[in-house]
């Protein structure tokens, strides 16, 4: 039987806007695991989301097509039907939630789909159970990483009882190894309890011993891939490492002396101490939640921490916030919180206006790199309408012009397809050698960035500490 | 007491209280609120703190009075200043003793308030230590670009309503992936019912109400 079929749905975003699902068709069979690949922006979000019903109501138009779960038409069903049979993983684990603790947002589910009390608490405690994560059930949302959001999420649908879960992009915000102890979770769910599973992703690692069914999405439709070993094989995992030097005594810029670093109650770093090269550039690395951005945040005094960070030997606590806030600039991860102005001609002129380097921004120079990130031609538009890539490299690209000191980067590459993560890199390192400048830059994305950087500063076990060498895993 | 009916109690006495004449009556309410904080064993910090942090206004509201006052300066200068400490208690009442989320559940099953309303506002409460946070990081990611942010400056609104936005969608399709929708009956973990002792209390403490409104006290 089939557990969902779509049949020739199409769907725009704007009416007269080219369609982001055209004619679209798909079969999942009942209590398969059913991978969606294609690349990211493609319409995967999209199609999840209306298949989880928040589509059109919350964007867009369907133009035509039907939905059948369990072969009976989904048309009018109402909000609770869909949740008692579909469950749906968003992207961003934080967006999932809306109460504050793990057992309030169990409450707040079963509640909305009229569960008796009395069954309640025994249900939530199945749920967690069955993922083994028990032991969360008073713990505070805001205090669990993506990896346990994400666990915790696939509790609730257990306890929702859908037979129907899709996953979009579940492993965006989550590092390694989290992604394997899911991706064995899930296939756990089908086997054992059952349930049909739709992921989508981007990235294929990890997926071809468990999945039963491979969809490949392109130009708006899905096509089921049937030589699936063949695909699986471009995407063989190869262990690749980066080679970087050990920082030798030499003038320092950033001096961090035994600090500590809290995320609530959850210790991220305990008592490290090192310092930064003037003039470096330097990689930061670390598993997801290790407390990476926290770093960053307390750097640039917006998180708290105890010990002591001193920028050129002098406590950066003592330095008035809007003279510190020159010297050490963040790349934020949202692109739009660096955003002030309007148009992308405005916020260029912005950062001319504070640049250190007056001399060298000449109208010539700008007007080189904004090609050579593609944006030239777009100096009249609004910012918050560029897309994610266009978004990053002009936020990364007006903060250079700054040329403040120390430029830390929070996953710039992020949303960045190949072509324009090595114009981006290029761009960091000519920029920065001309100013200067020191560069700390977190990233996950690792391929092509060999040769870029001198050092690399690890966080693992809550200690950050340079290394020589960084294995990862990459798709070749 | 029920939160719904505790806080009808308080809307109801602050406005008796607006139009009360009587220095006598706003400090029984004062005392009868700071005893009920007492017997409910809120902290004693807290408590000095209702004390403390009003003495500013009520000395300055006492003096306006005692020196631009006309009629009998001295008892409007007392009337008012005590008014204040009135208030403050009836607000510590409903504030310190009753939680957020008991409130809005409360007023959800016993005055039928649309469930939207009650869990969007809560939905919202969970999101203040984010505002916060978000709002620091908007003045200092300004800082870094040269720019000062104050509190009047339009590009805060601005980007601000941006947040919003984006936040509201985020919370209401989370919401409903979590099934919430406000048309459907939803089942309570939590009930609250309002037992026959309240609404005995309460029409007792309303009669002492008038008779403090009503009574000639000083």
């Amino acid at each position: 039987m089939e557990k969902l079929t779509i049949e020739n749905l199409s769907f725009c975003y704007q009416k007269n806007d080219s369609k982001v699902l055209n004619d679209l068709n798909l079969k999942l069979p009942d209590g398969t695991m059913n991978l969606l690949f294609g690349p990211s922006g493609c319409g995967k979000s999209t199609l999840m989301k209306i298949i989880a019903g928040l589509y059109p109501e919350y964007a867009g138009h369907v133009l035509s097509g039907t939905i059948n779960f369990n072969e009976q038409s989904t048309e009018n069903w109402t909000t609770r039907d869909i949740a008692k049979h579909i469950a749906i993983l968003f992207q961003n684990p934080t967006d999932q939630f809306s109460m504050t603790t793990v057992k309030q947002e169990f409450i707040f589910t079963l509640e909305n789909l009229g569960y008796p009390r009395q069954q309640m608490d025994q249900r939530i405690q199945h749920a967690l159970e069955r993922l083994d994560i028990a032991h969360f059930i008073d713990r505070r949302l805001d205090s669990l990483s993506g990896g346990e959001l994400q666990k915790v999420s696939l509790a609730i649908t257990l306890a929702m009882d859908c037979d129907l879960i899709i996953l979009d992009e579940p492993f965006a915000c989550i590092d390694l190894k989290s992604r394997q102890q899911l991706l064995k979770l899930l296939k756990d769910l089908q086997v054992n309890d059952g349930k049909t599973i739709l992921v989508s992703d981007h990235d294929l690692m990890g997926y071809q011993d468990i999945i039963d069914n491979l969809f490949h999405f392109q130009a708006g439709q899905i096509v089921k891939v049937n030589d699936t070993q063949h695909i699986f094989q471009r995407y063989q995992k190869a262990n690749q490492s980066l080679q970087f030097s050990l920082p030798e005594k030499s003038e320092s810029i950033v001096d961090l002396c035994n600090l500590q670093l809290k995320n609530g109650q959850k210790p991220l770093i305990t008592d490290s101490s090192l310092e930064f090269s003037n003039g470096k550039l330097i990689l930061l690395t670390g598993e997801n939640g290790s407390g990476k951005s926290a770093f960053f945040s307390a750097l640039t005094k917006l998180h708290d921490y105890s010990g002591l960070i001193e920028y050129q030997h002098k406590n950066i606590q003592k330095y008035n916030s809007r003279k510190y806030a020159r010297q050490i600039g963040l790349v934020f991860q949202d692109a739009q919180m660096q955003y002030l102005k309007l148009t992308l001609q405005e916020e260029i002129d912005l950062s001319l206006k504070h640049t250190r380097y007056q001399d060298f921004w000449t109208k010539k120079r700008v007007k080189d790199y904004l090609q050579l990130l593609h944006l030239d031609h777009l100096r009249e538009h609004i910012v918050y309408q560029l897309s994610g890539g266009q978004k990053k490299k002009l936020q990364i690209f007006e903060m250079l012009i700054l040329g403040n000191p120390v430029l830390l980067l929070d996953e710039p590459l992020s949303g960045l397809d190949l072509d324009s993560t090595k114009a981006v890199m290029e761009m960091i390192k000519s920029i920065a050698s001309q100013q200067s400048q020191t560069i700390v830059m977190i990233s996950h994305q690792l391929g092509g960035l060999n040769g870029f950087f001198d050092y690399h500063l690890q966080l693992a076990d809550q200690k950050l500490s340079y290394t020589e060498v960084l294995n990862y895993e990459s798709i070749s | 007491m029920n939160p719904s009916l505790k806080l009808g109690l308080v809307l109801i006495a602050s406005f008796e209280i607006a139009f009360m004449q009587s220095i006598v009556a706003n400090i029984t309410i004062a005392a009868l609120g700071l005893l009920y904080l007492l017997s409910k064993r809120v902290s004693l910090k807290k408590l000095l703190w209702l004390l403390l942090v009003p003495i500013i206004p009520v000395i300055g509201t006492w003096l306006s009075f005692y020196a631009h006052g006309t009629g009998d300066v001295f008892h409007s200068a007392w009337l008012l200043s005590t008014r204040i400490y009135a208030y403050i208690y009836l607000g510590g009442i409903l504030t310190l003793t009753v939680s957020v989320e008991d409130l809005l559940g409360s007023l959800e099953q016993n005055c039928h308030i649309p469930t939207k309303f009650v869990y969007g506002t809560l939905g919202a409460f969970n999101f203040v230590p984010r505002v916060n946070q978000t709002v620091k990081q908007m003045k200092i990611a300004a800082l870094m670009r040269g720019e000062v942010l104050h509190v009047w400056s339009p590009e805060i609104f601005f980007k601000s309503i941006l947040v919003s936005l984006r936040w509201s969608d985020n919370l209401a399709q989370a919401m409903q992936s979590h099934g919430f929708s406000e048309y459907t009956k939803r089942s309570h973990y939590q009930t609250y019912s309002i037992p026959k002792w309240n609404w005995a209390l309460a029409v007792i403490l309303l009669i002492c109400l008038q008779i403090l409104a009503f009574g000639h006290f000083i």
